[in-house]
């Protein structure tokens, strides 16, 4: 797959913070990416470095294989409206959509009037004076209608209703496979955005803890719960991620496939056994489970540096 | 040259802060400089120079809001810094511009009705009779000095945060004020008010482009490194 933006040791440092550590991956064409992790983990400040918005410590960034910073050609391929994103005092949405449409070739006027009436913004009202969910899906329609070959959407969902984000998510797949492009998804709800991603990279502390194609990371652990003696035998010479017990039961959630066999045994002994959320395995592996667990490969490489960052790279979740 | 055209268009989508503020402000103005000359209970030439002045301060305002909010908002739209520096340069001088014709016409208006009939008059050049191209270039020029001034702050600010800005601010003000100290100490000042009656209305005008040049320049070096 041909990749669009490739990442080398990049560090970011403000001060004594470190606010990207190390990090190299790649971006691909035509693919959805998810930028997970939680909040300060780094995400902007890697979209922000992408766009040549800000610059990098150490470490280089290659857009479409060159430096993207004050490079037109490059950075006319971009959009990234960030969650704060600031606009000219007296601008409206409307104003905001036509400036838009100087600078995108591909700017689809009509995509841009259908996501206002879904969403139900109010395009003449000052965008200082929008609410939250309102002000983000004025960055919503922005980089939908634009349609760069690259968009960052930077925690496109804040304040929006559980409709308005389900509406979000249809219109963009649809989009998708009617205009294939890259797009960076960063989000800390990782369950709602988890079925639109082919590619889940999750930032944590400024590293990269996994960067896998979404369909390797599904299925790759599960979640058991029963009885003790049970769970324990299953999770005997297995990576456990977390570990609960109250009383005689036990819930776990495991690493690996389980066969046939193991299902029948789990079944005859009453234990539950139920696939792990893309959520669930990303918060069993961040908090204690990984440190004890030792070597999680795809899920926890890099907290032990370069050698499980390759091997979390390219070994994906297999 | 599309892509500083578009910074242009991008500027004026909404035209409310480069042009509607600064005319209503000048409009304003001049309407209460009309009702104190008709209040005014006086027969000799009565001046309100201020009235033209005061649009110029809403680009002090435009000059810093292009650099806190219009710049961020051309960066989301992958617009380079320096496109986004000469757009913005370019839109200042094009509504310098028009405030400048409309101080002209003033000018020229008053001067062919004696002062409105009321020998009122709002342009500095009904004070001396200067030439239409002075008139034309002093107000461009304090003008863009305004904006200027604003976008530089903002882009220091923007780039070193309050304290730095301060210093420079600071800094600034002592340079003058010692300049101005040194010129009383060693007697100059028939010979500074000299000089500068002999640049005349243009020659300043010209000495405020330089100075504009120079705020110009390093307001595009600050801008370079801005991150947000």
């Amino acid at each position: 797959m041909t990749s669009v933006i490739e990442v080398e040791h990049l560090t970011k440092r403000y001060g004594a913070a470190t606010a990207l550590d190390d990090v190299s991956l790649s971006l691909a064409e035509n693919t959805v990416h998810g930028l997970l992790g939680r909040n300060g983990a780094g995400k902007t400040t890697l979209m922000s470095i992408l766009t040549a918005q800000n610059f990098p410590t150490s470490g280089t960034v290659r857009v479409f294989g060159e430096d993207p910073y004050e490079n037109a050609r490059v950075l006319g391929r971009l959009c990234f409206v960030r969650e704060n994103q600031k606009y000219p005092d007296h601008f409206k949405p409307v104003h905001a959509f036509r400036a838009a449409s100087y600078w995108y070739p591909n700017w689809d006027q009509r995509l841009a009037e259908r996501l206002v009436s879904d969403f139900q913004l109010p395009t003449d009202r000052l965008i200082k004076k929008l609410s939250r969910g309102q002000l983000s899906a004025v960055g919503i329609i922005l980089g939908m209608a634009a349609r760069p070959d690259v968009t960052f959407f930077d925690e496109p969902y804040l304040g929006l209703d559980a409709v308005a984000r389900q509406v979000f998510y249809d219109r963009l797949l649809e989009d998708y496979s009617d205009h294939p492009r890259t797009i960076v998804l960063s989000s800390h709800l990782i369950d709602e955005v988890a079925n639109l991603l082919e590619r889940v990279i999750v930032l944590d502390k400024g590293r990269v803890v996994m960067d896998a194609a979404a369909d390797d990371v599904r299925g790759l652990a599960v979640s058991v719960v029963g009885d003790a003696a049970a769970v324990a035998a299953f999770a005997t010479g297995r990576e456990v991620l977390r570990r609960q017990s109250l009383g005689n039961v036990t819930s776990a959630v495991v690493k690996g496939r389980v066969s046939e066999a193991d299902r029948a045994r789990l079944a005859g002994s009453g234990v539950e056994v139920t696939p792990v959320s893309l959520q669930q395995l990303i918060v069993s592996s961040a908090d204690g489970g990984l440190d004890q667990g030792g070597g999680v490969g795809a899920v926890a490489g890099s907290r032990r540096g370069d050698a499980s960052v390759a091997r979390a790279r390219n070994g994906g979740a297999r | 040259m599309t892509r500083i055209s578009n910074v242009v268009r991008l500027q004026l989508v909404n035209r409310q802060a480069y042009i509607f503020v600064p005319l209503i402000v000048l409009g304003g103005a001049v309407l209460i400089g009309f009702l104190v000359f008709l209040l005014v209970p006086y027969g000799g030439p009565k001046y309100a120079i201020g009235a033209t002045a005061a649009p110029l301060w809403s680009f002090v305002v435009v000059g810093i809001q292009a650099l806190t909010l219009s710049f961020p908002f051309s960066q989301a739209l992958g617009v380079t810094r320096r496109d986004f520096h000469l757009g913005t340069v370019l839109t200042a001088a094009l509504t310098s511009a028009m405030l400048a014709l409309i101080y002209l016409a003033i000018a020229l208006l008053e001067k062919a009705t004696g002062g409105w009939g009321m020998r009122g008059y709002f342009a500095l050049s009904g004070l001396d009779g200067d030439a239409p191209l002075a008139a034309l270039a002093s107000y461009f020029t304090l003008a863009m000095l305004c904006f200027l001034s604003g976008y530089w702050c903002a882009a220091i600010f923007k780039r070193w945060g309050t304290v730095v800005l301060l210093t420079v601010l600071v800094g600034v003000s002592v340079a003058v004020v010692a300049a101005a100290l040194l010129v009383i100490r060693f007697g100059a000042w028939d010979a500074v008010v000299g000089w500068l009656v002999s640049q005349g209305v243009l020659g300043l005008s010209a000495w405020g482009l330089v100075l504009a040049a120079g705020l110009t320049a390093s307001s595009y070096a600050t801008l370079r490194r801005v991150t947000q």
